[in-house]
């Protein structure tokens, strides 16, 4: 009796012990970061996958091949149903709200054909890149048709020349951006009233050394068969609060695969760390098919090569990585775009047909805080958080950089040097170490002083008594 | 001549070389053991320096330094210059010895020391900006020392200015054929085994 009683007792407190042991929800993929020399850093995972919906359960039926999501400011998130050549709108709830197959123009109905973009402006004008059938579409929120834009007409283009519209973003001032397939010329664009303006931000040409030698010392007929020396076009675009354009381009040799181009098309992304926002700095490297920038100038960009999303902040320093392909939630087949609102991010799966939301776990927020303090300029609220975000990772080299930084204006010199080292930011490391060397040669030069000149006079003091006493005995000696 | 005064006169031939390596060959100044202890003293520098120059122009990656990897570095690229130059200065009439090669080669090391030790001290108290004086002291150096073993090289072969320096240029090919050779050397060697590895495994697993 005893010992069943016993036995009851033991059988129940491991019962509640396995519930007390509530596991988090394993992901189905590892967090890291890459440090000062490139080594990938195992670092605790950021975001979770929380919830995952296909277009059955969304009560549209399966999305066939959708290609393009966007979220926008409202919380409506829209997918665009390329197969099915409709867009599907949801609500937050992830209800369908509305389902735009159709529309009137010139009295007569129109649809869709293949489309490949989408962008919904934050009045909720829709615009979609109706990619075979050669044109921007604009849509009232409700779906009524607005204008169609068309192929951009001008003198500068070529005879051959072929438009299919693949992405289209829209920035402040209503100016249309078009990403063309096969342009290589730069991003399409459109004045607001959809007049052809020029193209803009043009990729580099980029070429090997070695090839050109061929080339030029082969002969023409060689050289036809060749590969041709030009840029690499965009493939995805989105624009920023500023009105900055955020573009990638999938080559797996760049070194800038995302650029942030100002109105005049110059690529002015920033680029503070060791290593340019190329996704994994592995050998077979990431190529971008996405872009998304959410607040404060972090911006998260999707690679198609093993369906990972990159977040990046504005200095051009990764955050964390999330997703994998796999055949898990939370993981990809083909992954093709990518958005994020408020603290969710979603990624969409063209093969699979469904959208995949994250949430931010408490690293996750934690860094996110972290570092909208620290771009905000706000260094001593932000290494709080830092400090917190190291408790819970120790590797995270961007922690003790704000750490130091904020030690730096505080002037505990000593102590910011430290943490600089520890998250290999030589710029600042050498601005403590200059303030440092300064304060401590203001507080111990007399007492340096004071012992060089003693013991200049005790030398010099030393030598004269030696040369009495040598004079004294050579004096004796001659005596 | 006691090994203190030995060490000073190397001292001497870093800063008058001419005279220095003169009486080095010709009134037997030189010693091995010196030339061999100034080579040691380098390869310790050398490792001091990667652990401990300044974190502003130091950047190793702490977890990959190895002090075995300096004698890959100094110890055999210095064998390696004095046997390359050895066996091109017998057929190029050179007047040097191996041993006399070996204890030039090894003095000239000499500045790679005077200069590091300051330079490593100065390397911690200066930022980005001064980093420069760091890389120029650091130059200096190299240059010091190459100017000795060129003077060495001209007096111990007694050649002219001319072919001493096509003479080192040389040197360097012949370092390039001996690495050359000692790869293939070992590659051959590595496939023989392998192949007779295959054979054994071929009969012993025949039943």
């Amino acid at each position: 009796m005893r010992v069943k009683s016993w036995l009851i007792v033991l059988a129940a407190s491991l019962l509640i012990a396995g519930i007390g042991t509530n596991q988090a929800h394993a992901a189905p993929y590892e967090g890291y970061t890459y440090n000062y020399w490139g080594n990938a850093v195992k670092s605790p995972i950021a975001f979770l996958p929380s919830r995952v919906i296909t277009g059955e359960e969304a009560g549209t039926g399966t999305w066939q091949s959708p290609l393009d999501i966007y979220a926008a400011k409202d919380g409506l998130l829209y997918v665009l149903d390329s197969g099915n050549a409709r867009i599907v709108v949801l609500n937050d709830k992830w209800e369908t709200v509305r389902v735009i197959q159709q529309f009137e123009h010139g009295g007569k109905q129109d649809s869709f054909l293949n489309p490949e973009g989408l962008f919904v402006t934050e009045a909720g004008q829709i615009y979609v890149a109706d990619t075979e059938n050669k044109r921007i579409v604009e849509l009232n929120q409700d779906g009524t048709f607005v204008r169609a834009i068309g192929a951009p007409e001008s003198d500068v283009l070529s005879e051959t020349f072929e438009y299919f519209p693949r992405k289209v973003i829209v920035d402040k001032a209503g100016r249309i951006y078009v990403v063309g397939r096969g342009v290589y010329e730069g991003l399409i664009e459109f004045d607001s009233d959809g007049r052809f303006t020029g193209f803009m931000g043009t990729n580099r040409v980029q070429f090997d050394p070695v090839d050109l030698f061929w080339k030029t010392v082969s002969t023409k007929e060689q050289r036809e068969k060749m590969i041709r020396f030009i840029p690499l076009e965009f493939n995805n675009a989105d624009v920023d609060d500023g009105g900055f354009i955020y573009t990638t381009t999938a080559d797996k040799n760049t070194t800038s695969a995302v650029k942030r181009l100002n109105p005049s098309g110059i690529d002015v992304l920033r680029v503070n760390g060791e290593f340019a926002p190329v996704g994994d700095l592995s050998m077979n490297r990431s190529s971008f098919i996405d872009i998304k920038v959410s607040s404060n100038g972090v911006y998260r960009a999707l690679d198609s090569t093993r369906g990972r999303v990159f977040t990046y902040n504005e200095d051009g320093n990764l955050l964390y990585v999330i997703g994998q392909l796999g055949n898990q939630v939370g993981t990809f087949k083909n992954p093709v775009a990518v958005e994020s609102h408020g603290d969710a991010i979603y990624v969409l799966d063209r093969d699979l047909g469904r959208i995949t939301e994250f949430k931010a776990t408490t690293f996750g927020s934690l860094v996110n805080e972290a570092n909208r303090l620290y771009s905000s300029g706000k260094h001593t609220e932000a290494a709080k958080l830092w400090e917190e975000v190291l408790r819970l990772d120790a590797n995270y080299e961007m922690a003790y950089v704000g750490i130091g930084k904020s030690m730096l204006r505080e002037g505990k010199y000593k102590e910011a040097m430290t943490y600089l080292k520890l998250g290999n930011d030589r710029e600042y490391y050498s601005k403590a170490l200059a303030k440092y060397r300064r304060e401590y040669m203001r507080e111990y030069f007399g007492m340096y002083m004071t012992i060089a000149i003693g013991l200049l006079i005790g030398v010099i003091a030393w030598r004269r008594i030696t040369r009495a006493k040598n004079e004294r005995r050579i004096g004796d000696v001659a005596n | 001549m006691s090994l203190i005064k030995e060490l000073r006169y190397s001292l001497h031939v870093a800063v008058r070389p001419f005279d220095g390596y003169w009486d080095l060959k010709y009134e037997n100044k030189g010693r091995l053991r010196v030339a061999l202890l100034v080579l040691f003293a380098v390869t310790v520098t050398m490792i001091v320096k990667r652990q401990y120059a300044g974190y502003v122009v130091n950047d190793n990656y702490p977890l990959s330094l190895n002090s075995i990897n300096e004698f890959k570095y100094i110890v055999l690229p210095f064998l390696l210059w004095c046997i390359a130059n050895w066996s091109l200065t017998t057929l190029m009439d050179g007047e040097g010895k191996f041993k006399d090669i070996l204890i030039a080669t090894g003095y000239a090391m000499l500045p790679l020391i005077l200069v590091n030790i300051p330079n490593i001290l100065l390397s911690n108290v200066i930022t980005l900006r001064e980093s420069s004086f760091y890389y120029l002291l650091d130059s200096f150096g190299m240059l010091w020392f190459v100017w000795l073993l060129f003077i060495g090289t001209k007096t111990v072969h007694q050649y002219s200015v001319f072919k001493t320096i096509s003479t080192m240029l040389l040197t360097l090919v012949v370092m390039g054929v001996v690495i050359f050779l000692g790869l293939l050397f070992f590659s051959l060697i590595q496939q023989i085994i392998s192949f007779g590895y295959t054979l054994y495994q071929e009969i012993t697993l025949r039943e």
